[in-house]
Parts: structure tokens; C-alpha cells; sequence
């Protein structure tokens, strides 16, 4: 008898009927044509003709095809065969394995709660910390073709500044003579008394070049940016605000175009708010001024403070533009030898700059979270091979009934892909909680910050990671179930089966990997405390207890001369000082720890003139009397400034301990004397030594004190005190508005900003380093957690297998604590060979956080033998409770228990 | 002459079309047969005049039995393969009684019109 089943199978092939449909027709109409031919050589026909009968009748009318497609339209819905032939049924197949998957969880609710919760864990760590990745480092900058935005630096490694900020001479003559850049704009610091409307505030912002906003491709919101002739000094009294300082202070008055404002007592037109979302450089600056350079300024190749920004032509590269602007920088060096002699220029993309600081503690954070997502999916592949395990009979069953290989891999993969899409979406609302704790420890500097949301972005991140994990996960699981052996399952009894072996090596395998990922998690958050700790562990030079501090900068309009600044401050500190709660107070030009404060160049009396490029530079504050006192400064030799030192007194300076140990090795620094400036003939007074002080850390916590003096601010006829500093006996911000209070009470139009307590400064000095020691640390807890967590679920899993074993080895005499013993042996070795793997990996891996790290090594090995340590107590005490319960096993319930 | 051979060979498909699902409750009524018996019979007592090939038989049945007119069942006998026999539903038999009406009213309609005598 012919075979007709293929002929017809070849007609329906494009019907996609669903596998059971399909094999039905099939073999209805191939028992048709049968009868058929039998019919046909009853007949008397040959074997041929009768063949030949048969397929004409198949072929007869063209009409089974349209037919069937009407009728059979749409896919029945079958009873659930798990099985059978799987070619070309994908969706189908994948519809019937959902439904299927969605039964298996809901059946196992525990199983699939803490699968989920794990997951979810991970994920939503990923999508968190990815979110801030993608505001920070990966969503291009808010300005037009922001690709094309560079920083042009001064280049001067010789003396330590590899990008150091231009000068106005170096900054006009690359302008002018470049040929790759369409524009460059210089933009400097500069802030603000606001007086005139509601309480007089402090506010920063820039000054600009006139061609800045259009060089960002950015329009203002209300009225205009700057007109070219604006940039010049006696027409620059024009400014722009933002939309916040807008809405702020002016009730987001749209008449506000035109209008005079006063700015550091002298009148300002507003031409123009900018949008919401602008911001440049920062978030804090709220208004900008023509920087108008005048001739003085623009000769100056001194003094280095602008910032340039600028855009490269199209079609010029990066790197053509770095060239022309050697180019440039050459030709200064040559046309100006004393002040340009080792200065080169720099080009930088924008973004690199804004981005700069932060970028490598995201990665590492980005590293971190991908190695907790591992975790969470060894835990959950362990649970699922456990759970394998328990599901053998049905797998053999499914096998036994004619399932293919594939088949099964594919309904394990789509359980534990749906899993993982649950782990997705429970993880996303992880995310969005995460976030809005993260954003309160984001340093306030990280531009964008606030920014940080769940976009598309992140939204397609969770769900390709979901997917990406559901795979991985889900892999051993499939594999094992589609490699095990139907004989041995069917012929035992389940309990002890091969396949049960094999996944215990699987778990096994699991856990040592486990333990290894974590173990470099918690290397790197153990780093980051310990380097943390060094950085508190410092000694600032100053007790930052109990101290209130503020900025009070005098408009030099209204304060025109240096003697109404003395009254002043004088006035201040004496009002001050009477209040309740307050021991003293003092003023400086800045204080310590807060980016801020100035250097001078210096001659040293009885010395030749060193070459211009290597006048020692010696840190600058002019205090008032009781400075050192109120700020818990020791003085270590001599006197403190005191009333005495008055303007027309001699001239004194009080020293650090590093100024004399470089100025005066090994002798007495006392009475020794230095002028600021040099060469050491100019008209500058000479100072003379009357004090020594201990060094303070004046910008960073993490940079060694370098040379410091201090000038009573009545002598110093340039940089003015701009902070208040007050030592209370009280807790220091409930002191603040009475202080402000008595400010007004001087001067009601005066600002007060900044109000701080020096503990905050302090701690805001290190919030990028808390930030990422904090996020570090918790996702290595995680990791931890997840850890043990996966350690006491594969000895409670091989505890309960071995209970028979156990028992037996009762019976024979064991005692409990070789049950002990032997189980949580199990444990450690798994531990420890996952500790030796880490081991080496954090070895290598830690490194790239060398970055990160204060005053240890990447390879600090305090940090790693208590890591060591600290894991592999967890790990016993994970597999000591299952130990516990293998102990207790009654030995004759073991052995009848079968 | 080619006209009214195409025309009837249209007149042909039609009325096997309207007639069809007639023909195959009909053949069922009495007992369940299976397609290939349902498509002998119909020739056999058309005498030749009607004949269903698989094309057109088998998507009709599914389509009767998607309407719930007929019910397929797969039936196992002594020394035979297994094959699916088509009865009549409780459904089905209502339809049949109705087109049955439907048809001899046509029937006679036609009749009428062209004289045609019946045999």
C-alpha cells in the first residue's frame, strides 16, 4: 500500500494547523484515497494506475487548500499535549508552554515567591543604578549637536596642571586665530547680591561670552541672549536669569524683559529667561552677565581662571582640531617666552568633562549590580534544579510518552523566562523606590542629577536583562532535564536517581560561583569602607564641632573702601559674639573644605629669585583676630593675630607647619620673614613671621596639606573675608537665623548664604566617595545575603536527599557530632573553593578601582582576610541549620523511610 | 457551442453547493458513515451524476461539524484501522429537516417555471 501521507501533508504545509489538527486531516484523508486505490485495483486496475487514481483525486479540484483554510481558520484550541512533533509550531508551542508555566508557579507559590523576590532584587538593582548611568553618563548633553562640544584647556604638566583653565590673552588668541572651531566662549565665576526684592540672597552665576548661548544651540525662553556689542566693558550691564530664579524671585512675571534689577548694588536690565531645563555649567548658576573683558583683562596671560567651551566645525575631528591647536599654543610659547613658556592647549569633549568624575565609580557600580544579578540567578537555577529534581517523574513520563528533547528544554526555558519577566516587573517598582532614595546621596555636583528617571531606555534595559536572565538561569535546569536518563528514572524509585547526582554536581558548581562573585562584591565594598574610614580617620586640622559658618560677601559698590569693610566685620563679630550660646566668632576669606580660596606666589627673605615657574605657592587666608581659636586650630609656636594688629602695625603673617618646614628646615621660623609676590625687590611690604599653626586640609580631605599662611584681614589690602565662621555651645544650625538676624541688623540689604555647619562641610567634601562606598556596600550585603541564602538551600536540599544515609550512618554508630561535621564539611568545601576563586578574581578585578580608593591598596589584605573571614562564618552558619536538622535525624524513621 | 456549456457547468457548482450540506446530512441520518462511504454513496446513488473528490468533501464535513450539525468520532473495529464516522447531532437533524422543506419548495418552484416534468 502506497503512502499518501506525505502528498497530503505537503498540501497543507502553509495552513500552520496546530500538530494535532493537522495529523487528524492527515490521516482521515489518506484512509480516503486509500479506500480509493483499493477500490481501484479491485477494479482490475495495476498498482500504478490505481496510484495514479488515487493522486488525481487529490488533485482534482484546487479547492482543499482554499477550503480547508476557510474552515480551519483559526488554530483550535487543543487539549494540552506536551510533546510531539515541534518543528514549525513555534507559537503555538509557545502558548501552550506559557499557560502551562503560569499553572507550574501558581501551584508552587513559595517556590515562586522567593524565585521572584531574588530576581526582582537584581533586577530592579540593574534597572536602578542603570537609570542613573543613562541620565549621566549616556543621554547626550541638552545643547544642539552636543557631539561637537569641546573644552579647550591650557596644557601645563610641567608644573603639575595637565588642564589647567586659560588665561584671557591665550583664550582671545586662540579664538582669533583658530580655524577648526565655528565659536569659542570663555565663561568665569562670578556671584551676586541680590537686593532690591524680598530678603537680599547670595546667587552664582557667570560671566559669559556674549556668543555662549548660541554656540550651545540654546534660545532663551523670554526675550534674547547677548548682542555682540553688549560684550564690552560700559555696555554689560545686561543680564540673563534662569527659569528658576525667575519663577522664584519674580512670580515668573513675564514683564520681567526690560526691567532693572540690582546686582551687587548696581543696576542690571534683564533681557531674557532661559527655559527650565537649562542649565550651564551647573544647576546652581542662576544668572549670567557679558563677561566684556576689558583691555587689562584681555592682555592678562597670568592669571588662569576662564573655562572655554567651543564647536568644532563639521567635518573637523577631535583630533584635527587638537592639532590646530597645538599649532597655536606653539606659536604663543615663541611670542610670548615669559609667560607661555610651558603652555600648551587641550582639547576635550564636553561631555567627558561634565561626565569626568564620576564615570568610573558608576561603572564599578554598574559591575556590581551585574554580579548581584549573578547571584540572584544561581539561587534561583539552584531552586529550579531542586525543583527538577522533584519534577523527574514527570519529565520521564513526558519523555516516556514521545516528548522530544527540545520540546522539554523549551517548556523549562519559557517557565523560567516567565519567572524572570515577574522578577522584571516587581523589580522595575524596586527600581523606582531605589531611585528616589538613591537621588538624596548623589552628590549635588553630578550634573543632571535630578533628572533621573525610568525612561524608554530603562524600561527596554529591565526587560532584554529579564530576558537575557531568564535564559541563563533557566539553561541548567533545561539541560539536565533534557539529558537524564528515562531508564534509571523509571527503574528506581526516584529518590536516589543519577540525574539527582548530577544536579547536585550542577549546585554545587552553583554555589562555589556564587560564593566567588561575592566574594569580589564584597572585596570591593570592604575597600571602599576601609578607604572611607581613612578618609574620616584624616585629621582636617580643625574641629569641625559645633561650628556655624555662612557667607557674607560685601558689595563693593556699597562697601566701597577697605576701612567701611573693617567697621563692618568688626561690628559683625563683636554683635555676634554677644549672643547666647556663642563662644566666638571669626571671619575669613574661605573656610577650609568648601572648593574655595586663594594662593600667591612668594619670595622668601635673604634667597635669589627662583626661576618664574618655580616661585613657591603658598595657600592664603586673611582672618580676623580668634579665627584659629573658633575653628580649633592648635597653634604650635609663637602668637594668634590680636586687636593689636591693626593696619598701620607692623605687618605679621602666622605660618603652617609644612610653610616653615619647606621654608626654614631645621631652623626657627619664627621672626623669619616673606613678601608675597616677587621678584623678591617689588614694593610689597615684607611680613614677618609671628606664629606657626598646624596644616590645614583646605580643599581636599584626600590631598596632603601643601604650604599655608594666614594675614590679620586689617594688613591685607586685597582678597576680602567672605565667610562668617561661629563656635556655639548649642547645636550650631539652631543658632543660624539669629545670626542672619544680626547681619540684617547691620545691613538689611546684605545677603547671607551658605549657611552650613562645618560637620556638613566635612561631609559634603566626601559625599562622592559615601555615595559610593554606601551603594557598594549594600548591593554586597545583597550579594551576601543571596549568597547564604543559596548555601542553606543546596544543604537543606542535600540533607534531605541524604537522610537515608544518614540514618544508616546512625544506625552503624555515628554520633551527632559527626553529622555535624560531615555536613557542614560539605558546605565549607564548597565555601572555601568559592573563596579561593574569588580570591584570585578580586586580585586582578579590584584594580580598576584603584581610582576610588584613599590610603589603602587595590589589594589591601586587611580588607581581604576579614572578607574571607567574615564569608566563610556566613557560609557555616548557612549550612549549620540544615547540619542541625541532618543531626537530628531519627534513625529509624530514616531507614523506614522510603 | 461554448456558452451554455460554461453556463451549465456554473449551474452545476451552484446547485452542488446549495445541495451539498442536504446530501451529506442526509446520507447520515440513519447511521454514522465515515467521508469515503459518504462520497461513494453520493455518486453511487447520484448514479454518476455527483461526485465529491477530497477537495471538496473533506473541508465540508469540518465545516458541518464546526456548525455542530454533525459530530466526527474516531471508531476502532476488529481488523481495521481506525476511522472517523460522521453522525447527525440533535442540531443538525433540525437543519435537515428544514432544508429538506426548503429544497422540495425550490424544487417545485423550478418546476413550475420550466415546465420541466419531474421524473
Amino acid at each position: 500500500m502506497p503512502d499518501f501521507k506525505e502528498e497530503i501533508r505537503r498540501r497543507l504545509a502553509d495552513l500552520r494547523l496546530s500538530p494535532t489538527r493537522e495529523n487528524e486531516i492527515v490521516e482521515e484523508l489518506s484512509q480516503h484515497l486509500e479506500d480509493h486505490y483499493e477500490q481501484s485495483l479491485r477494479g482490475g486496475a495495476t498498482e500504478e494506475e490505481a496510484y495514479q487514481a488515487a493522486v488525481d483525486e487529490l488533485n482534482e479540484s484546487d479547492l482543499l487548500k482554499p477550503e480547508l483554510k476557510r474552515v480551519e481558520r483559526r488554530v483550535q484550541r487543543e487539549p494540552l499535549v506536551i510533546g510531539g512533533d515541534s518543528k514549525a509550531h513555534m507559537l503555538g508551542d509557545l502558548w501552550q508552554d506559557l499557560r502551562y508555566g503560569l499553572r507550574m508557579l501558581a501551584k508552587n507559590p513559595g517556590f515562586t515567591t522567593v524565585a521572584v523576590i531574588a530576581l526582582a532584587l537584581g533586577i530592579g538593582a540593574n534597572s536602578a543604578i542603570f537609570s542613573v548611568v543613562n541620565t549621566v553618563l549616556l543621554r547626550p548633553l541638552p545643547y544642539k549637536n552636543p557631539e561637537r562640544l569641546v573644552m579647550v584647556w591650557e596644557e601645563n604638566s610641567k608644573q603639575g596642571y595637565p588642564r589647567d583653565t586659560p588665561a584671557a590673552a591665550n583664550y582671545v588668541d586662540w579664538r582669533d586665530q583658530n580655524h577648526v572651531f565655528e565659536d569659542m566662549a570663555a565663561i568665569v565665576e562670578i556671584s551676586f547680591n541680590l537686593t532690591g526684592v524680598g530678603d537680599p540672597e547670595r546667587i552664582d552665576g557667570q560671566r559669559v561670552s556674549a556668543s555662549l548661548f548660541s554656540l550651545l544651540g540654546v534660545e532663551p525662553q523670554l526675550g534674547r541672549a547677548f548682542r555682540a556689542e553688549e560684550d564690552k566693558p560700559g555696555a554689560n550691564h545686561v543680564v540673563v536669569m534662569s527659569h528658576g530664579l525667575w519663577q522664584r524671585r519674580f512670580g515668573a512675571d513675564p514683564a520681567i524683559i526690560g526691567r532693572p534689577i540690582n546686582l551687587n548694588g548696581e543696576s542690571f536690565t534683564v533681557v531674557g529667561v532661559m527655559p527650565r531645563s537649562f542649565q550651564f555649567p551647573t544647576r546652581n548658576d542662576q544668572l549670567w552677565v557679558p563677561i566684556a573683558f576689558d583691555a587689562k583683562e584681555a592682555g592678562n596671560r597670568g592669571s588662569h581662571y576662564l573655562e572655554v567651551i567651543a564647536r568644532i566645525k563639521p567635518g573637523i575631528t577631535l583630533q584635527e582640531a587638537q592639532a590646530e591647536m597645538t599649532t597655536i599654543a606653539s606659536r604663543l610659547q615663541q611670542q610670548y617666552p615669559g609667560t607661555n613658556t610651558s603652555i600648551g592647549a587641550v582639547v576635550t569633549p564636553l561631555h567627558e568633562h561634565v561626565v569626568g568624575d564620576i564615570k568610573p565609580a558608576l561603572l564599578v557600580l554598574l559591575g556590581a549590580v551585574a554580579f548581584v544579578l549573578l547571584i540572584a540567578c544561581a539561587n534561583v537555577a539552584n531552586l529550579l534544579l531542586a525543583r527538577a529534581a522533584v519534577r523527574q517523574k514527570e519529565i520521564a513520563l513526558r519523555l516516556a510518552l514521545g516528548a522530544g528533547r527540545q520540546r522539554l528544554i523549551r517548556q523549562f526555558l519559557t517557565e523560567s523566562v516567565l519567572l524572570a519577566a515577574f522578577g522584571g516587573g516587581i523589580g522595575l517598582l524596586f527600581a523606582v523606590v531605589g531611585l528616589s532614595v538613591l537621588k538624596r546621596f548623589i552628590p549635588p555636583n553630578i550634573s543632571h542629577a535630578q533628572a533621573i528617571t525610568i525612561d524608554a531606555k530603562v524600561l527596554i534595559f529591565t526587560v532584554v536583562v529579564s530576558l537575557v536572565t531568564g535564559l541563563i538561569f533557566g539553561l541548567a535546569p533545561a539541560t539536565q532535564a533534557a539529558n537524564f536518563n528515562l531508564n534509571d528514572t523509571l527503574k528506581e524509585s526516584g529518590r536516589d536517581s543519577a540525574a539527582g547526582s548530577r544536579g547536585n554536581r550542577i549546585r554545587g558548581l552553583l554555589v562555589v560561583s556564587e560564593v566567588a562573585v561575592s566574594f569580589i562584591l564584597l572585596i570591593g565594598a570592604g575597600l571602599l569602607i576601609n578607604s572611607f574610614l581613612h578618609l574620616r580617620n584624616i585629621d582636617p586640622g580643625f574641629r569641625a564641632e559645633k561650628k556655624l559658618t555662612m557667607k557674607i560677601v560685601l558689595p563693593e559698590v556699597r562697601y566701597a573702601d577697605k576701612e567701611q569693610r573693617g567697621v563692618f566685620y568688626r561690628e559683625l563679630i563683636r554683635r555676634v559674639e554677644t549672643l547666647p550660646g556663642v563662644v566666638s566668632a571669626a571671619v575669613a576669606t574661605s573656610l577650609p573644605l568648601t572648593e574655595s580660596g586663594n594662593s600667591v606666589g612668594v619670595s622668601i627673605e635673604g634667597r635669589a629669585d627662583p626661576a618664574p615657574d618655580r616661585v613657591p605657592i603658598v595657600i592664603t587666608r586673611m582672618i580676623s583676630p580668634r579665627y584659629f581659636e573658633t575653628m580649633g586650630i592648635p597653634l604650635l609656636k609663637g602668637r594668634a593675630f590680636t586687636e593689636e594688629d591693626k593696619a598701620e602695625s607692623p605687618a605679621v603673617i602666622v605660618i603652617s607647619e609644612t610653610t616653615a618646614r619647606q621654608f626654614w628646615p631645621g631652623e626657627d621660623a619664627l621672626g623669619k620673614q616673606l613678601k608675597i609676590g616677587f621678584p623678591s625687590n617689588s614694593e610689597n611690604k615684607w611680613l614677618t613671621v609671628i606664629g606657626v599653626v598646624k596644616d590645614v586640609r583646605q580643599y581636599e580631605l584626600v590631598v596632603e596639606p601643601k604650604p599655608q599662611m594666614y594675614l590679620p584681614f586689617t594688613q591685607a589690602n586685597f582678597f576680602e573675608p567672605r565667610a562668617l565662621v561661629v563656635k556655639t555651645n548649642l547645636e550650631p544650625l539652631s543658632l543660624a537665623a539669629t545670626v542672619r538676624k544680626t547681619v540684617w541688623e547691620i545691613d538689611r540689604d546684605q545677603p547671607v548664604s551658605n549657611i552650613a555647619s562645618m560637620e556638613n562641610i566635612v561631609s559634603n567634601s566626601v559625599a562622592r566617595q559615601r555615595f559610593s562606598m554606601l551603594l557598594l556596600g549594600i548591593f554586597a550585603s545583597l550579594a551576601l545575603v543571596l549568597a547564604a541564602v543559596g548555601i542553606y538551600g543546596v544543604m537543606s536540599y542535600s540533607v534531605a536527599q541524604r537522610t537515608h544515609e544518614i540514618g544508616i550512618r546512625m544506625a552503624l554508630g555515628a554520633q551527632r557530632g559527626d553529622v555535624l561535621k560531615l555536613t557542614i564539611g560539605q558546605g565549607l568545601r564548597l565555601v572555601v573553593t568559592g573563596v579561593i576563586i574569588g580570591l584570585a578574581a578580586a586580585f586582578v578585578l579590584s584594580r580598576v578601582m584603584s581610582s576610588l580608593l584613599f590610603g589603602i591598596s587595590p589589594t589591601d589584605p586587611l580588607t581581604f582576610i576579614t572578607i574571607s573571614l567574615v564569608l566563610v562564618s556566613v557560609a557555616i552558619l548557612a549550612s549549620y541549620i540544615p547540619a542541625l536538622r541532618a543531626s537530628r535525624v531519627d534513625p529509624m524513621f530514616a531507614l523506614r523511610y522510603e | 457551442m461554448a456558452m451554455p456549456y460554461i453556463g451549465s457547468h456554473i449551474l452545476d457548482r451552484e446547485l452542488k453547493k446549495g445541495s451539498a450540506e442536504l446530501l451529506i446530512l442526509s446520507l447520515v441520518e440513519d447511521r454514522p458513515r465515515h467521508g469515503y462511504e459518504i462520497g461513494q454513496l453520493i455518486e453511487l446513488r447520484s448514479r454518476g451524476v455527483l461526485h465529491f473528490n477530497v477537495g471538496s468533501l473533506y473541508p465540508l464535513l469540518y465545516r458541518l461539524e464546526k456548525r455542530g450539525w454533525i459530530r466526527g468520532r474516531w471508531v476502532e473495529k476488529a481488523s481495521q484501522r481506525r476511522r472517523r464516522y460522521y453522525r447527525l447531532t440533535a442540531a443538525g437533524a433540525k437543519v435537515l429537516t428544514a432544508q429538506r422543506s426548503n429544497w422540495r419548495e425550490f424544487v417545485q418552484a423550478i418546476t413550475r417555471v420550466t415546465g420541466v416534468a419531474h421524473a
